[in-house]
């Protein structure tokens, strides 16, 4: 696993910003929806009042029903459309909010380098733009609203209430902090719970994708039994916390309906014995019953948004970690045209404890042929990955025509070199997209680069040609032609240099042979660095470099090699036996 | 059959009452439970109804009327009927909760277990941040109704429909009255859901794309930082952004409708009952404490719909949610396997043989025609050819990966479709192209789907790797067994992810090893440990390999040219490079 070392971890996380420091830059929206919230809720609160007087007008025969059509039609259509314009309105903001952070999590990623990538992991990365943003938008569309509302229709009320019959009042409001308690007490133990439910539904989440990126190796192995046992596992886990926040809830909703239900039962023996006394009328009787209703219904929303808040404010950690992440360095400006000397000085790579490479010094100087070889796992791709700027070393100096390498402004270095990798990584996307990956690629070195990587006949054999669609992982191409895209891609920049990854190893020797020819017949400037694993090809090159155990073993010209190193010997006889083949391509 | 889900044809489009059907044997077992949960909530619904009516009672003939007594009285039957409340709304919660839960116990299994079933094409035909998306995302819009919204669904039905009868039953004009702008809503709602619906599919659609854009981006970032081109990923990344930005406004725009029309129409009721009402009363027809109840049961009718508006939307979310998760489960494995019939099986020596065989993966092209091979136990065979010839899917037909479009594949004499999986995939062992590894350790790796193995303990496992030669490739990784291994990260090199493949597969010990250009990046020291490895395997063993590079084949018994759709035989090793040089190009 690739851990970062310590050092790389960065200083002690400081102190995520409350989740509603996420308003800020939508401030006046917010205001804006709360104010058409407040209104909203000031005018239901209002109607059950129209109700009563319609009532007492028509005791007192100063009825007037026309008039109180009017009246209550208009607060309903008032009521109407500022709901409505409220629910617009948070729709609109709370997307609005997703968009951009999502944006700004994409920005940020897209301003690192390969490695932060990798130490984050794709799939978690995946997570914070989607599931940790849903929960956030979560927070904004419902949090922000619920909260204005209970709030007014709470302490709106409340107030009624107290100026009703302050003694009546006064009893009722007691089950308010019961009904709080209950809430704080078994939502504290959902959290935990629904925190561990993240977790188990993470952890369903990986084994479906394993299986779904390991189909074949399922199906070749018939190890579906394995994936059931794992799925199960981690399903059954899921569904024993789905019934153990069940349980809770459970409790927690029958013990809220009675407490509030004690407030109706208040109402009617406390009540009820004023009103036997005379010290109330039946009239504020009835009002209390039906204020008591409206009371209890935004208590228990207030509840329910303390949970949402501790998800959004979760998974805000988990976004504002990203966010957090310091840029990488682009602080290069020079902008010169490479001659294609490379100097790599003293490279150290950690991954964790191990060493990836001890102490590399070469040089490669412009022009040449130079290849890189040695046995699996040695570091080679390591080695192209620190002269590429994909990783960054933790001790010495990558140069280009004596500069060092961070001095190069990215947008000016890229273009002059080329890059073909040992995975095929193809998007989705048309074949001339894929190969003109670059922007600075004009269609004549499009042209040529297809023709060096022997890929004519290829496209003309696709049914739109350039223009057919490449689909994910490239699962309808071969092999071999995954990998000439990706050469035709790195030639198309009309590079300096040009590195490769083992390039050959899925290609067949005719086709490799015809396109090392194509290569130095139509880039004759080129410097070429090639990693591989075929002594044949590379005779004739200015150097080799051979590479163990993260250290650089020899280096010279073959001849010397075979003079000066065991180790080159035997790789050297290990493909003997072919050579005659090997030599006649 | 047509695998892609994104297809017109694929596109599931459910009713409702479809949708219902579909879930229904899910709920299989529950039947018991259900009928508890029934009464719980008619029990609940019922005290719910109780208490006001009561009250109404208590008021009626006791506060009026002055008589302390009788209110202390039925405030102890209130009482005992909130604490039975207690338990009946604590069955109910519990009960319909767990159905809920368990339910979706089941559709996650179902939907695993058809994953598990569908071939491999099905894999290639979709992408897989929108497969991932459809079981992660949209199994959660599932799992958010049946865990949260159901109950209250539910309950919210029963109280509804309750206060309707008593609405109905205390003065049926008015009742009609009083209900008819919820007649207004229920065609509202017919009228309006499919919107609904179509708006949140294209929002999850469009989620989809999302999830899917960023996944290749991620995997794919050191392409992007090579060559310069973070804008590109920007810029993908921002319309797809867009597009979900849009669609989701859609949605939600369209979910947030039910509530403020389902408001507005429960007002427009209480007017009615009170402009209607109070007509009623001038002709005698109604009394004015009638109506004070009334009310309220208006608001107990149209409360709970008003909450079925806001659990509507949900129910159209996890609708639209399911349609996507059917189109999977609507998909069937066409590679059955077949009964043992005769005339399924031919004389041969041959353990594998290919008669007549030809293959396409679209109607339009053929990728091999009229095959016919024999491939004899104990030898080992070459397949080598231009790129795109057809190599990988000789092999992947060999381990019936997918099933020949004519022609028939047999292993040792009987059609390879009257194998079962078992049985086949213990015959045959097949490394892929592209090594696939799980986190977790070399071990665990090595032994993944290992059933023989996978109790032993690390020094017994340590013998059977000595046993068959596989210990000199053990040691390139540090920790040996236990070195841990990460499914993304260039920690581990292509070579080293290879050769765990390699161990994996040879541990097996299956009757025939197919190397599909499995060695292609390991340097041909560590390969040559390999080749004396494969010479070391039992007897009985078939070989068969897939190399560019010629020295890993020149053991080889056999040598096919695979190349536009022909298998041809070589001969000799110099036959073999004479066609690589001169033979004609993949076309």
């Amino acid at each position: 696993m690739a851990e970062p070392t310590s050092s790389e971890a960065g200083p002690a996380a400081p102190t995520v910003p409350s989740i509603f420091s996420i308003l800020a830059p939508y401030r006046a929206w917010v205001v804006w929806l709360t104010i058409i919230a407040i209104i909203a809720n000031v005018l239901t609160l209002y109607l059950p009042k129209l109700v009563s007087h319609g009532i007492d007008a028509y005791v007192t025969h100063t009825s007037n029903l026309p008039h109180l059509i009017v009246v209550f039609g208009g607060f309903s259509f008032g009521i109407f459309l500022f709901t409505y314009l409220q629910s617009i309105l948070q729709t609109y903001v709370s997307e609005k909010v997703a968009r951009d952070m999502r944006s700004d999590i994409v920005n940020k990623i897209s301003h690192q380098g390969y490695r932060f990538i990798e130490d984050r992991d794709p799939s978690k990365l995946l997570t914070n733009v989607t599931s940790d943003i849903d929960a956030v938008k979560m927070f904004v569309s419902q949090v922000v609203v619920s909260l204005v509302s209970s709030g007014v229709i709470i302490i709106g009320a409340a107030i009624i209430l107290l100026t009703i019959d302050w003694r009546l009042a006064l009893a009722v409001l007691t089950i308010i902090p019961m009904i709080g308690g209950t809430f704080f007490v078994i939502l504290k133990q959902v959290r935990t719970l629904f925190l561990q439910a993240r977790e188990v539904i993470d952890r369903l989440n990986k084994v479906i994708n394993e299986s779904i990126m390991g189909a074949a190796l399922i199906r070749v192995l018939h190890s579906s039994d394995v994936e059931h046992k794992k799925f199960s596992g981690a399903n059954t886990r899921a569904r024993n916390l789905g019934i153990s926040i069940l349980k809770l809830f459970s409790f927690m909703i029958p013990i809220i309906t009675f407490v509030a239900s004690m407030g109706s039962l208040i109402v009617v023996t406390l009540g009820g014995y004023y009103v036997v006394n005379g010290s109330m009328t039946i009239g504020s009787f009835a009002a209390f019953m039906s204020y008591i209703m409206i009371l209890i219904f935004p208590i228990l929303i207030i509840g329910f948004m303390s949970n949402l808040i501790a998800q959004a404010t979760a998974s805000y950690g988990r976004i504002y970690e990203v966010l957090r992440a310091p840029d990488e360095k682009d602080e290069g400006t020079v902008r010169n045209t490479l001659e294609g000397k490379i100097e790599v000085k003293n490279v150290t790579v950690m991954y964790g404890e191990k060493h990836a490479l001890r102490d590399v010094s070469l040089t490669i100087m412009p022009k040449t042929r130079t290849a890189i070889i040695g046995p699996t796992a040695a570091g080679k791709t390591q080695l192209l990955n620190v002269m590429t700027g994909l990783t960054v070393p933790k001790h010495g100096d990558v140069e280009y025509d004596g500069r060092a390498l961070e001095t190069y402004e990215r947008a000016s270095f890229y273009p002059q070199i080329g890059l073909v990798f040992q995975d095929s990584v193809l998007f989705n996307t048309t074949v001339r997209e894929n190969i003109a990956f670059s922007t600075t690629v004009t269609d004549e070195s499009l042209q040529k680069a297809i023709d060096t990587a022997e890929l004519a006949d290829f496209l003309h054999t696709l049914p739109q040609g350039l223009d057919t669609l490449v689909s994910e992982r490239g699962t309808s191409l071969s092999g071999g032609q995954k990998q000439r895209l990706m050469l035709a891609r790195a030639l198309a920049l009309n590079p300096t240099i040009l590195f490769l990854d083992d390039f050959t190893a899925r290609v067949d020797a005719q086709t490799e042979a015809k396109i090392l020819g194509n290569i130095s017949k139509n880039y004759p400037d080129l410097t070429l660095v090639s990693i591989t694993q075929k002594i044949a090809p590379i005779e004739s090159y200015d150097q080799v470099i051979l590479i163990m155990e993260g250290e650089v073993l020899a280096q010279g010209t073959h001849q010397s090699l075979m003079e000066s190193s065991p180790e080159y010997v035997q790789i050297y006889n290990s493909q003997r036996s072919t050579s005659t083949y090997e030599l006649r391509t | 059959m047509n695998y892609e889900l994104n297809s017109e044809q694929n596109k599931a489009k459910l009713s409702a009452w479809g949708a219902m059907r579909g879930l229904w044997p899910l709920l299989s077992g529950e039947r018991n439970i259900l009928i508890f949960a029934a009464f719980a909530t008619l029990a609940n619904s019922g005290i719910n109804l109780l208490a006001p009516l009561l009250i109404a009672h208590v008021v009626d003939t006791y506060i009026i009327a002055g008589q302390y007594g009788g209110v202390v009285t039925f405030g102890f039957i209130l009482f005992g009927l909130y604490v039975l409340g207690l338990f009946t709304s604590y069955g109910q919660t519990r009960l319909m909760g767990g159905v809920g839960q368990r339910v979706l116990f089941n559709l996650r299994t179902t939907i695993f277990s058809k994953l598990q079933e569908l071939p491999v094409a099905f894999f290639n035909a979709n992408k897989a941040g929108d497969l991932i998306s459809r079981i992660n995302n949209d199994t959660d819009k599932l799992n958010q109704f049946f865990s949260q919204t159901l109950v209250q669904f539910v309950g919210s039905i029963v109280i509804m429909i309750g206060a309707g009868i008593f609405l109905l039953a205390i003065n049926l004009k008015l009742g009609l009255a009083a209900l008819a702008p919820a007649l207004a809503l229920l065609v509202f709602t017919q009228i309006v859901s499919p919107w609904v619906k179509r708006k949140n599919a294209a929002s999850l659609t469009a989620t989809g794309g999302l999830s899917a854009e960023i996944a290749e981006s991620l995997n794919n970032f050191k392409v992007v930082v090579a060559f310069n081109r973070r804008d590109f990923f920007r810029e993908r990344f921002q319309t797809a952004n867009d597009v979900n930005y849009k669609t989701a406004i859609g949605a939600g725009i369209a979910n947030q409708t039910f509530t403020p029309v389902f408001g507005f129409s429960s007002n427009l009721a209480q007017l009615v009952v009170l402009a209607y009402g109070l007509y009623l009363i001038t002709v005698g027809q109604f009394t004015l404490g009638l109506m004070i109840g009334y009310l309220g049961y208006v608001s107990n009718f149209y409360n709970p719909l008003r909450q079925l508006a806001a659990l509507w939307s949900n129910f159209q979310v996890a609708l639209a949610g399911w349609d996507r998760i059917s189109a999977i489960l609507q998909m069937r494995n066409d590679m059955m396997i077949l009964p043992p019939v005769a005339g399924t099986s031919i004389e041969t020596k041959a353990l594998l043989e290919f008669k007549n065989v030809a293959f396409r993966y679209t109607p339009e092209k053929d990728v091999l025609h009229n095959v016919n091979i024999a491939l004899e136990a104990g030898k080992t065979y070459a397949l080598v050819g231009p790129t795109g010839g057809g190599k990988t899917t000789t092999a992947s037909l060999m381990a019936r990966l997918y099933d020949p479009s004519e022609g028939t594949v047999y292993l040792s004499g009987r059609d390879i479709r009257t194998y079962s999986a078992e049985e086949r995939t213990k015959k045959i062992g097949f490394i892929l192209q592209e090594p696939i590894l799980f986190s977790g350790t070399v071990r665990d790796n090595i032994l993944y789907g290992n059933s023989e193995y996978k109790d032993y303990t690390n020094e017994q496992l340590q013998k059977v790797i000595h046993d068959a030669g596989l210990e000199s490739l053990l040691v390139r990784f540090d920790g040996g067994l236990e070195a841990p291994v990460a499914t993304s990260g260039d920690a581990l090199s292509l070579g080293q992810k290879q050769l765990i493949a390699f161990m994996r597969t040879v541990l097996r010990d299956p009757e025939l090893l197919i190397l599909d250009e499995a060695t292609a990046n390991i340097d041909t020291v560590t390969e040559q440990l390999l080749e004396d490895i494969l010479k070391k395997l039992p007897a009985k063993t078939t070989r068969v390999i897939i190399a560019h590079r010629l020295n890993t084949i020149e053991n080889a018994d056999e040598i096919f040219f695979v190349n536009g759709g022909e298998v041809t035989q070589a001969g000799s090793m110099d036959h073999a490079v004479e066609m690589l040089l001169h033979g004609k190009r993949a076309s």
